[in-house]
């Protein structure tokens, strides 16, 4: 039977989509049984965030055998910044690194997300989106930064609460 | 003068006329060594999970001190703190009290038996430890690359000197049980190459800073264990020549060699030059680097210091090293996984027996074992590690004597051939083809140093001529020619037949012989599918893309070679990225039409892959002449890929066994 491409594809599209779907789903619920379990004094966005940091961490584990110090530092900021683009693909967003001004500086740059809108059907506020992310990358940069003996930093500088527009970290390294 | 242990003169032997620089003595510290030949320390997880020797591992290194012919035979490192924080395999032998002296005893004896020189090795493995416990120990707490490693803690003062003071106590320990030489191991990513390296050691106090304050704890050891050593046994130490580990800031060259000094200035009596990291991300010992590719370490080792320098690593064959000695650039010929595969490998060099050595095929199985907590095992010696079972060690002679008919002279057939003939049947080994070997004839074309897999070949037909095995090549076996000879045994050893394609189109022109692809008897177009995604298929998937042809690997399997140990498949991984080679595991041929095949997920997605030739490489069990010899009532054996297709190491075990039991 001739393979039918337009089919296969699609197949395979919708596959990917309902699958990363489900994984942001997943996390918001699992957020909501999180903050029960933390009771009625614990702030959600807290919970979250530590979540956020409890995934860095175990993410920065996997990406220490990619790291490559042997273009030099500004090669290895490169490397990053496309290692954590690359995260936020998979998650479903749109997001390229792109090389800043200053030596080794590297802008994250993310054009389409869809977990804030995963975050409203769960009746999360969708600031906290942008939050985590940045919480999220701070965390794999803490192994990242002792295995390679180099401080390094990244902040959020800029949130499109909605998904849309641009979302912006700087990815520095610390004197 | 110096100390003699044991007397040994080689002058009549034609291996010491052939190697001469090898069998010249040389002294290490006060201690007479009569040749240049070292079995290097090695771990083989033979002990009790408690650190207590073994009988098997008394007789593992019995027989390695055999083979050393009066050299320096090192046993494994031995843990040295009770809290096993340094202890990297789960059969390490341990020395952190008196009580594990007598069983360190038995192997300085075995070896003293043999009248080699007994070494001990002190190893705490650091970054690489804690293998039964939650966290390691090391100078910094830096994350671990490789996550089958535990998490590092960072050692206080106190704890650097109770770790100085467990190597003085561990070392009394080993003089107590009758060693002769005392070795530090420094090697790939231990604790004490973890203080050497700038990746790993980021301390700000006396133990850290530049090399010299890295280098501190070191100096501390190499001092405090001669002080206990005395002047007749001497002090060396395995130190990294070259870390590899520039991707990660690791230590210069240049930092490299200062270190070298610095040991030479506290005491050491001699340096093991090693190379390479458990995290490094250049291979080293693995079968695609050539042989004798680091020996050029040694030469620069010696030009930074005046003792003697000793070294290893893919060193398989007398020759460069006696070469390299003779010129002045080596001083020991350090041996560990070519006695592994073959115990006596420089005893049989020595009495010029050569061509009797069983050569290491660097597939690096025994470390894999070793890091999944497993007993050392060898690829191509079925007798490593069962050397105190003498049914193993030493077959009996056969209680009656058979006509014994092996179909295949592939590595299983010969293995078997060899053994049963040497325990005294009659053997006769047929094969259709004109040659030996089997498909070991096509796979040792494929690229990275499979040529090398050839040498269990060249050891095998020397073992069946010296059994007085009869061939009969380019003869095939027949239902007809069984039932005329009737012999008293078959051994079926008849490799594997390859996987009809089950899909429409499965006649098509386009399918060609992995065999023959291999040897270049089939013609092969440009865009090429390797059906199979074992190492058959990655061979020839790379063996096709090295002519510069666009290969595909296509397979079963979940993971392409599925069938290679852990610690060299990365390697192949590496060179089919590198050789544009696009991999789809996990799913099935469903068509072949007249542009390609189409392929089919396991979860049922199908594509297109356009192609002019498909290779069978997908291999399955050989059931043909078993029906006829069961129903001869003729005892029947059927061995290596044809039971099961594997690959050499089944094939030689299988062969072995049954060798070894008929
Ligand atoms: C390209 C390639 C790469 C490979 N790479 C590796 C590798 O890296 N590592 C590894 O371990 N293995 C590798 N292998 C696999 C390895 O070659 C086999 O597993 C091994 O040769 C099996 O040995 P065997 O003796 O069981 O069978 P074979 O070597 O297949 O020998 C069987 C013999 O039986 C003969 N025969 C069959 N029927 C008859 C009959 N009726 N009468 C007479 N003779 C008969 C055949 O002619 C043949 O010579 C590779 C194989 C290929 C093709
Ligand atoms: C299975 C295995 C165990 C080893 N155990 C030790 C050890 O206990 N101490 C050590 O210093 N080196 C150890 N090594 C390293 C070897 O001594 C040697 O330096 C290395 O294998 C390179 O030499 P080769 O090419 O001759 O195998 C081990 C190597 C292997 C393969
Ligand atoms: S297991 Fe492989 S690498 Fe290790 S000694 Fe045997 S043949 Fe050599």
């Amino acid at each position: 039977m001739p393979v039918d491409a337009e089919k296969e594809i699609t197949k395979l599209y919708r596959a990917l989509h309902s699958a990363q779907d489900e994984i942001g789903k997943t996390f918001y619920r699992w957020r909501q049984v999180a903050v029960e379990f933390a009771g009625a004094d614990a702030n959600p966005q807290d919970v979250a965030l530590r979540a956020a940091e409890v995934f860095g961490k175990d993410i920065g584990k996997s990406i220490l055998p990619r790291m490559n110090w042997l273009k030099g530092e500004e090669g290895f900021m490169m490397i990053l910044g496309k290692a954590l683009a690359g995260l936020w693909n998979t998650d479903g967003g749109r997001a390229t690194a792109e090389k800043g001004e200053n030596p080794g500086e590297v802008f994250i740059k993310c054009s389409r997300d869809p977990w804030p809108s995963w975050a409203k059907q769960f009746g999360v506020p969708m600031e906290e989106v942008a939050l985590c992310r940045e919480r999220m990358y701070q965390a794999v940069l803490e192994d990242v930064s002792v295995f390679m003996n180099i401080s390094l930093k990244i902040e959020l500088q800029k949130a499109i609460p909605r998904g849309q527009g641009e979302t912006i970290l700087r990815l520095y390294k610390a004197e | 003068m110096a100390k003699t242990l044991f007397e040994w003169d080689y002058s009549e032997y034609p291996g010491a006329k052939s190697y001469p620089h090898l069998f010249k003595p040389i002294e290490l510290g006060n201690l007479y060594v009569p040749n240049r030949i070292k079995y290097a320390a090695t771990e083989e997880n033979l002990n009790g999970l408690d650190g207590l020797i073994t009988d098997s591992g008394v007789e593992y290194m019995r027989q390695r001190a055999r083979g050393v012919v009066g050299g320096l035979c090192f046993m494994q490192g031995v843990f040295m703190d009770e809290a096993g924080k340094g202890q990297g395999y789960v059969g390490q032998a341990a020395a952190w009290d008196d009580k594990f002296i007598p069983g360190l005893a038995r192997i300085a004896d075995a070896i003293h038996g043999e009248k080699a020189i007994a070494g001990f090795q002190l190893m705490d493995c650091g970054r690489v430890g804690a293998v039964e416990v939650e966290a390691g120990h090391g100078p910094s707490t830096v994350p671990q690359r490789l996550r089958i490693f535990k998490p590092m803690v960072e050692m206080t003062s106190a704890e650097i000197k109770e770790m100085i003071q467990q190597h003085v106590d561990a070392a009394r320990r080993g003089i107590e049980a009758g060693f002769d030489a005392m070795e530090i191991s420094g090697i790939v990513g231990y604790l004490i190459s973890n203080f050497i390296s700038s990746y790993t050691n980021r301390r700000t106090d006396e133990y850290g800073g530049d090399i010299r304050g890295r280098m501190k704890a070191v100096v501390e050891i190499i001092q405090a264990v001669k002080a206990v050593c005395g002047p007749d046994i001497p002090v060396g130490i395995r130190l990294c020549s070259e870390e590899l580990l520039d991707d990660v800031r690791g230590n210069t060259l240049e930092e490299s060699m200062e270190t070298y000094k610095m040991a030479e200035e506290a005491g050491a009596d001699y340096i093991s030059c090693t190379l390479g990291w458990q995290e490094s991300i250049y291979p080293v010992i693995s079968r695609d680097i050539p042989m004798g590719n680091w020996v050029h370490l040694a030469k620069r080792a010696k030009e930074h210091v005046k003792i003697p320098i000793q070294m290893a690593y893919r060193m398989f064959k007398p020759d460069l090293p006696n070469e390299k000695i003779g010129a002045n650039e080596l001083d020991f010929w350090e041996i560990c996984r070519s006695m592994i595969a073959d115990p006596l490998m420089p005893k049989k060099v020595l009495e010029g027996r050569e061509e009797e050595v069983r050569h290491c095929v660097a597939c690096n199985l025994c470390l894999a074992r070793l890091f999944r907590d497993a007993p050392m095992t060898c690829y191509i010696n079925p007798v490593c590690a069962h050397e105190a079972n003498p049914e193993f060690a030493d077959p009996a002679a056969a209680e009656e004597e058979k006509e014994i008919m092996i179909v295949g002279a592939g590595p299983a057939g010969l293995e078997c051939a060899a053994i049963a003939a040497r325990r005294g049947h009659e053997v006769h080994v047929y094969d259709k083809r004109d040659v030996i070997g089997g498909t070991l004839n096509e796979a040792k074309n494929a690229p990275y140093g499979d040529d090398e897999l050839w040498t269990c070949i060249e050891y095998q037909q020397v073992m069946c001529e010296k059994a007085g095995v009869t061939f009969h090549l380019g003869t095939e076996v027949t239902a007809e020619l069984i039932e005329e000879k009737m012999p008293d045994s078959v051994v079926l050893a008849t490799g594997p037949v390859y996987s009809k394609i089950e899909g429409s189109g499965g006649d098509s022109a386009k399918l060609v012989n992995l065999l023959d692809v291999m040897t270049g008897k089939a013609e092969v177009g440009e865009k090429v599918i390797v059906w199979g995604n074992r190492k058959p298929g990655i061979g020839c998937a790379l063996h096709l893309a090295k002519q510069g042809k666009k290969v595909t690997l296509v397979g079963k399997d979940k993971t392409a070679g599925f069938d290679v140990n852990p610690s060299f498949k990365w390697r192949y991984m590496i060179y089919m990225r590198q050789n544009g080679i696009v991999i789809y595991n996990d799913v099935d041929i469903e068509e072949i039409n007249d542009e390609g095949i189409v392929v089919k997920s396991f979860d049922g997605y199908r594509w297109p892959v356009n192609c002019d030739t498909i290779v069978v490489s997908q291999r399955e069990p050989n059931e043909s002449l078993k029906k006829v010899v069961q129903s001869e009532g003729i005892e029947l054996f059927v061995i290596g890929d044809a039971l099961i297709p594997r690959n050499l190491s089944s094939a030689v075990h299988d062969g072995y066994r049954i060798g070894m039991r008929i």
